[in-house]
């Protein structure tokens, strides 16, 4: 038995990777000539950067690490981290999307490493701020990327789009689809989540001040946290008006591909307008068929860029401005094709 | 159970010459070897590719524990049910329920609520309503007086302002009691939000070992049932959205330092609330080695229809064993809120796998009738281990996701390699 038990042990030991009997087996370094070199430093296949110029190392910590939108943070933030050249960034979200209490677990464990700065996009504006002060008095800067924090003294910088007016924007485009009349539904996102809450109030906010003759026959459904619960959710909702409706507002990416699916599923594609948040490659094509009438764009590259290069002013000395924008912009079947819009609609994304 | 006392052993001569000292010795150890091994791993790899290696230090250690206590109080409970051939899939929401409860409770201040049938807040919210309805009435008035309409418009207007103005004296005065009642009650607000979040544990655990042994029904799937039932629930309390108590003035310090580590929260090096689990693990431990409960507990895991002939009473000592888990999800909802300090009933999705893995990778039995408190313990460290050193080590998450895995695998094919080995129970 006993001889059993060790062969287990090192059947459990083996995909650790053993010091440096595997080399190659520690994903998160990459094999140089010189040795191993952390993940991020080599860029294009040329160690850009070697090791002992790094003087700053930024953790960045989305809100979950799947998602197409976090992919495109992720790529911003090398692409600023590249160009300072003495900057190293370390990824890292929760496991789960939506796990607040995973999150908190990464920014203290952050802080035990000591890294230079902390760069965060908070899953909840208020569970968070304990884990920031936390920072704070270990004299780590945090920086706030994407979602807000309650507690904005605490922070460098507030790195963001403003979600308000991108859900005014999406409520203006919709209107203008649907004439300035008609029965629109909003699908919202999630119980709880800052920045759809921000986009679907804007989207009201909008329609109530400014277009009178459009009416809000749903908008208290959520679509859940994925795109196979949001299809189901849309579907009851559409079936449920589907004499009377004529527009539809998808709050955020998955969201969207849900209703999208749905749309095709009741028969309804078409003939209802759609707005939908943030791009992915179903809704282009879905544009170009005119099928989508409207994409609300934010600038993600932008945002990761924008983040690190402030992060790194600020412990440079330098003066950094406590609430910086990185633009909402509207893409509709007519500017697609523009350069600018299709640079964000298919923006750059890591690896 | 596996730390059973030597002592029929060792009466058989020297005790290193029994191979079966070594056997149990091993199974003993077996977690500790397990959590040494990826301790060691990360310590070494940190060491090896870390410019400021961060891993292997005190700091550190706290860190790792107090991210540990949710987890780990959770599956303390779970061992218990485990052990009696259960299983628990609502754990993990009915973790957030009771954190939901718990916020819900100190944002209404619940004492004030009881006593006085309405708090500070929505008492404010009533008067200032009604100091609107007062002030739009008014605008009315004076916008008439401007148009000098007939005598009985005015006179009805007249009558409206004077119901506003006494509704608002109303509400003022009932603003007023409201706030003597809540000076000598609040402080007991806390008190009563802890009771209910372990109350609500309680009875999340009786619902369910009711449901299992009234219906009969496998516990899989009743709490695969009630894992939905608490997540609706919670959502409910909570409105569809997520319960914030005010930090400033709702939520007491104790709450916010339960877990937390900050040096100056730390009692003995560790946060308070590592200590309560560690108290209650001792408990629990003292528990199962020396009550008839726990005997019980280990025959309705090992042979349930035997425990039935045997006379144990199989319904009531498994709602018994349910209830007690419920206490610790309970305390594991308290640990939550303190962490988060807010309510959110979705923070419990996918915990219930989490607090199984634990004991699972702590040597228990799916098929019951065996696990241990230390075991359970470790696993759940083991685990927190892992996604830590992950981190330090700038290991993406895939690869954390991969390595928890092939953990829990080949936990459980050790397990089986020894009870092959053993035959069956030890």
């Amino acid at each position: 038995m006993t001889a059993r038990f060790w062969t287990a042990c090192l059947l459990l030991l083996a995909p650790l990777g053993c010091g440096d009997s595997q080399p190659p087996s520690l994903p998160g370094y990459v094999e140089r000539p010189s040795g191993r070199v952390p993940m991020g430093m080599e860029v294009g296949g040329e160690a850009a950067t070697p090791v002992d110029t790094i003087k700053f190392t930024f953790a960045v910590i989305p809100k979950g690490t799947t998602h197409e939108f976090w992919k495109s943070v992720h790529a911003g933030a090398e692409n600023a981290a590249k160009e300072l050249g003495d900057v190293k960034i370390l990824w890292k979200g929760p496991l789960l999307e939506n796990d607040r209490d995973g999150q908190i677990s990464v920014v203290q464990d952050f802080v035990t490493k000591k890294v230079d700065g902390i760069i965060l996009a908070p899953l909840d504006k208020q569970a968070l701020v304990d884990a920031v002060k936390d920072a704070q008095a270990a004299n780590i800067p945090v920086l706030i990327f994407d979602s807000a924090l309650q507690d904005e003294s605490l922070i460098v910088s507030y790195v963001a789009t403003d979600n308000f007016k991108g859900g005014q924007l999406a409520a203006k485009r919709l209107s203008e689809s649907l004439d300035g009349k008609g029965n629109v539904i909003v699908l919202r996102y999630n119980a709880g989540s800052e920045s759809t809450e921000q986009r679907e109030e804007g989207f009201l906010d909008e329609l109530k001040a400014r277009h009178p003759q459009i009416k809000v026959i749903s908008s208290n459904e959520y679509a859940g946290t994925t795109p196979e619960s949001s299809l189901d959710k849309a579907t009851q909702v559409l079936t449920k008006h589907k004499d009377e409706v004529t527009g539809i507002f998808a709050v955020c990416e998955p969201n969207a591909a849900g209703v999208l699916k749905a749309l095709e599923e009741t028969g309804l594609v078409g003939k209802v307008k759609f707005v939908a948040f943030d791009p992915n490659k179903e809704l282009i094509q879905g544009m170009a068929d005119r099928n989508v009438n409207g994409i609300v764009l934010q600038d993600p590259v932008t945002m990761g860029y924008e983040s690190v290069k402030r992060m790194a002013a600020h412990l440079r000395g330098e003066k950094v401005e406590k609430r910086i924008g990185t633009g909402e912009y509207v893409a509709t079947p007519d500017n697609m094709t523009t350069p600018e819009m299709d640079k964000l609609l298919k923006p750059q994304q890591f690896e | 159970m596996s730390e059973k006392p030597l002592t029929s052993d060792s009466q058989r001569g020297p005790l290193f010459a029994d191979p079966r000292f070594w056997k149990r010795a091993l199974s003993m150890l077996r977690p500790f070897l397990a959590l040494a091994a990826v301790v060691l791993l990360f310590a070494v790899a940190d060491q090896r590719f870390s410019e400021k290696p961060a891993f292997f230090t005190a700091d550190n250690f706290t860190n790792v524990v107090s991210q540990t206590a949710i987890v780990a109080v959770a599956a303390l409970g779970m061992t218990v049910i485990i052990i009696a051939g259960g299983i628990d899939l609502s754990a993990g929401t009915a973790i957030a329920l009771a954190a939901t409860v718990l916020a819900w409770c100190l944002k209404e201040d619940v004492a004030t609520k009881l006593v006085a049938g309405d708090s500070v807040a929505s008492a404010t919210a009533r008067l200032k309503s009604a100091n609107d309805e007062l002030g739009r009435v008014n605008k009315e008035l004076k916008a008439l007086g401007e148009k000098s309409p007939g005598n009985s418009v005015i006179a009805e207007k007249l009558l409206d302002l004077g119901n506003a103005t006494h509704e608002v004296e109303r509400r003022e005065q009932r603003l007023a009691s409201v706030k003597m009642v809540s000076q000598s009650w609040s402080k007991w607000t806390p008190t009563l939000a802890v009771l209910a979040a372990l109350g609500c544990g309680c009875l999340c655990g009786f619902v369910n070992g009711a449901l299992i042994s009234v219906l009969r029904v496998v516990p899989f799937i009743v709490t695969l049932g009630t894992m939905q039932l608490f997540l609706g629930l919670a959502k409910q309390i909570a409105s569809n959205s997520t319960v914030r108590p005010d930090r400033a003035s709702q939520v007491p310090d104790w709450f916010s330092s339960l877990l937390s580590i900050r040096p100056e929260t730390l009692w003995l090096k560790l946060p308070a609330g590592v200590w309560l689990t560690l108290l209650l693990a001792g408990l629990l431990a003292a528990g199962l080695h020396w009550t008839v409960f726990s005997r019980y507990v280990f025959a309705l895991g090992s042979n349930e229809a035997t425990a039935r002939l045997c006379g144990i009473n199989v319904r009531w000592n498994k709602i018994a064993v349910y209830t007690l888990s419920g206490l610790f999800v309970g305390i594991a909802g308290l640990y939550q809120f303190s962490r988060l300090t807010v309510g959110n009933p979705t923070s419990g999705t996918g915990l219930e796998l989490k607090v199984i893995s634990a004991v699972v990778i702590g040597g228990a039995s799916l098929s019951g009738g065996r696990g241990s408190v230390l075991g359970t313990l470790l696993g759940a460290l083991i685990m927190s281990v892992i996604g830590n050193g992950c981190t330090m080590l700038g290991l993406e998450n895939p690869v954390q996701d991969m390595i928890l895995g092939v953990i829990i695998v080949a936990a459980v094919t050790l397990d089986q390699f020894r009870q092959k080995a053993v035959g069956g129970r030890q």
